[in-house]
């Protein structure tokens, strides 16, 4: 890990050195031990202070949204599941690939249960990649904890799911730190339509948690990010997982993220697809 | 005074005669205040997650009723039941002085949140174990002290020092006289884990900060503008009034708002006071340890720790306070 940190550091000074670009998103040390946080390096001697450890846990990519017309390029350490991320929003539109250069660091794993269910340690898409390609894995279950909602009752289920409602606070961190979410206006900010009701309840929770599940679900690059951030420890990605899951059953092999062009399952319409239902 | 911890629960069976009980325990794996089932409350360990301010300022108030039709009619909502808050700590309860600074004594009085205070009593704990991102000391409290609590029940071991602070809690003591005994308990030993440099000197220089553009887009950048910061708050206590109709029937209420939403910031017309993200944070943390001390002298911020432990970004406001302390020194 120390020799793609270096690697890191040496490239990330010059890149800033010479102009190439106007800053890096990657990594630093937070207060106490074990932690990172997002850093935005625009100064070349400011370069070390950028790590790469395993508490380097954070989703790098969702930054690139928080600067849609950048005065110069961002160059982005990305991982494989940051280089998901990028995929995502330029399938989407939303940044453009001139503005980006992608550091690609291979990863073995962090701190974060979502990686041992990760088939991309490798960046999918890069300028330039620091240290050797990782091992990639395959000895999971993707679905694996979708399958187990799916073996229990439908009553466990509803119950389990008004429990998990009852406790979202409806911070949107969820929403906030996700890659598939990137409108410009999200529907749940429309207040003057008023989609998403403002009360705290599990009603409005529920419209809420359903209606992004919807609206990422055939999107979703399985970051895991918003299970990550939930301070109320929900298990947002079973209703992604169960939307991707249905896709995979529907249409064959599915998964998002994988290339910078990619039409979304539910977005598109062909007269071959499953029509199993109804 | 001195109570045996061991007759806890009977105080518990007193306290929760006639009146809403609220301690702190699980629910549904998150630590946070719920009502009194019976079972040993769960007063050691790290605070709860959720503040207990959802008691006296609840996410969603509703306000009053109302039918349209030929005749308009509104009925007013009263929701005020009694209740005692058990096992507060220090931090917690000093969140409630700041909440009653706004809602009660500076300037308007607001109703709903006054009845709820008013029907309320408070039994504070001495902290028995700081997190690890608690910093209460630094901003001018004691783990072991909570002068604004009706009782409060300090110190370690297995007594607890009995103390009322007001004439409420002076009553209610008196149901307790068979479980109390005379004698000394020994000053609790909770120490918070952080020491950042606040100060009020530099409560008053940190609004010199505002216009360094660079200070702040460096703090607020990895910020993802979502409200967990706010809503694990014990002192936050912005709202927005909204209303919910049915055909025409409705109920206009209240509910919590973060200054780190998009629309808090809107106005008529479409123009967003705080469009970015560095204008929103700054005003979160200046509102916490400046602008609240000008108007209510004290810090809005009781140093409980729950935004750093929750914050997606790994946002942290004991490392911010170190960072302007620098600055302002310079
Ligand atoms: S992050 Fe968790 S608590 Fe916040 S809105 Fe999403 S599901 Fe709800
Ligand atoms: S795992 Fe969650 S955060 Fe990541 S893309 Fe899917 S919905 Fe968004
Ligand atoms: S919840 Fe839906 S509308 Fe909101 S940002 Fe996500 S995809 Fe867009
Ligand atoms: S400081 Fe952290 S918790 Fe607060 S709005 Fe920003 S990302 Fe969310
Ligand atoms: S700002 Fe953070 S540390 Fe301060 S009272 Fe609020 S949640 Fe606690």
């Amino acid at each position: 890990m120390s020799d793609i940190q270096s690697a890191l550091h040496k490239r990330a000074r010059a890149l800033l050195e010479n102009g190439d670009v106007e800053y890096v998103i990657g990594w630093e040390n937070a207060r106490g031990e074990n932690k990172t946080r997002p850093a935005f390096i625009r100064r070349a001697e400011d370069a070390e202070r950028l790590v790469w450890n395993r508490w380097c846990v954070n989703s790098t990519a969702k930054y690139l949204l928080h600067d849609r017309w950048p005065k110069g390029k961002i160059a982005i350490c990305a991982r494989g599941c940051d280089t998901r991320a990028i995929n995502r929003m330029l399938s989407d539109g939303q940044v453009k690939r001139e503005n980006i250069y992608i550091l690609g660091i291979p990863c073995a794993g962090v701190e974060n249960q979502i990686c041992r269910r990760c088939a991309h340690r490798n960046p999918l898409v890069y300028d330039e990649l620091l240290g050797e390609p990782a091992e990639e894995k395959t000895d999971f279950d993707r679905f694996e904890k979708v399958k187990e909602m799916q073996a229990m009752t439908l009553e466990q289920r509803r119950q389990m799911w008004e429990d998990e409602f009852t406790k979202c606070i409806r911070c949107y961190a969820c929403r906030n730190v996700c890659p598939a979410c990137n409108c410009r206006e999200c529907y749940a900010d429309q207040y003057r339509t008023g989609w998403q009701g403002k009360q705290f309840n599990a009603v409005e929770n529920r419209v809420y948690g359903l209606t992004r599940a919807y609206h990422v679900g055939d999107r979703c690059i399985e970051c895991g990010e918003c299970e990550r951030v939930c301070p109320m420890d929900l298990p947002i990605m079973l209703q992604t997982g169960r939307m991707l899951m249905e896709c995979n059953e529907l249409f064959g092999q599915y998964e998002c993220g994988l290339s910078d062009d990619e039409t979304p399952a539910l977005g598109t319409y062909n007269l071959n697809d499953a029509d199993s239902f109804g | 005074m001195r109570l045996k911890k061991e007759d806890l629960n009977k105080i518990l069976a007193l306290l929760a005669k006639n009146r809403e009980l609220f301690v702190p325990g699980q629910v549904r794996g998150i630590k946070q205040f719920k009502l009194w089932d019976g079972e040993t409350p769960e007063l050691d360990g790290e605070n709860t997650v959720l503040p207990p301010k959802d008691i006296l300022f609840p996410k969603t108030e509703k306000m009053y009723a109302y039918k349209t039709g030929t005749e308009t009619e509104i009925s007013e909502i009263v929701d005020a039941p009694e209740r005692v808050i058990f096992g507060i700590r220090a931090c917690d309860m000093h969140s409630i002085e700041c909440m009653d600074s706004v809602f009660i004594r500076e300037g308007y009085e607001d109703s709903f949140y006054a009845r709820r205070r008013a029907k309320s009593l408070i039994v504070a704990v001495a902290c028995p174990g700081a997190g690890v991102n608690c910093f209460c000391e630094s901003m001018g409290l004691d783990p072991d002290a909570a002068p604004g609590a009706d009782i409060f029940l300090s110190g370690g071991g297995e007594f607890y020092g009995v103390t009322a602070n007001t004439e409420k809690g002076e009553t209610e003591l008196k149901k307790w006289t068979q479980y109390l005994t005379d004698g000394d308990v020994p000053k609790g030993e909770a120490h918070c884990s952080l020491a950042p440099a606040m100060s009020p000197e530099l409560s008053e220089k940190l609004t010199g900060l505002f216009d360094d553009d660079e200070f702040w887009q460096e703090v607020t950048e990895p910020c993802l503008q979502c409200g967990t910061c706010s809503f694990v708050c014990p002192t936050c206590y912005c709202f927005d009034i909204n209303q919910s109709s049915v055909g025409d029937e409705g109920v206009a209420f209240r509910c919590w708002d973060s200054c780190m939403f998009s629309d808090y910031n809107q106005n008529a017309g479409g123009h967003n006071t705080r469009p970015t993200k560095k204008q929103r944070l700054r005003n979160r943390y200046l509102h916490k340890l400046a602008y609240f001390n000008e108007r209510h002298g004290m810090e809005l911020c009781v140093g409980c720790g729950r935004c750093i432990n929750k914050c997606p970004a790994h946002l942290d406001i004991a490392e911010f306070i170190d960072k302007a302390a620098e600055v302002c020194h310079d």
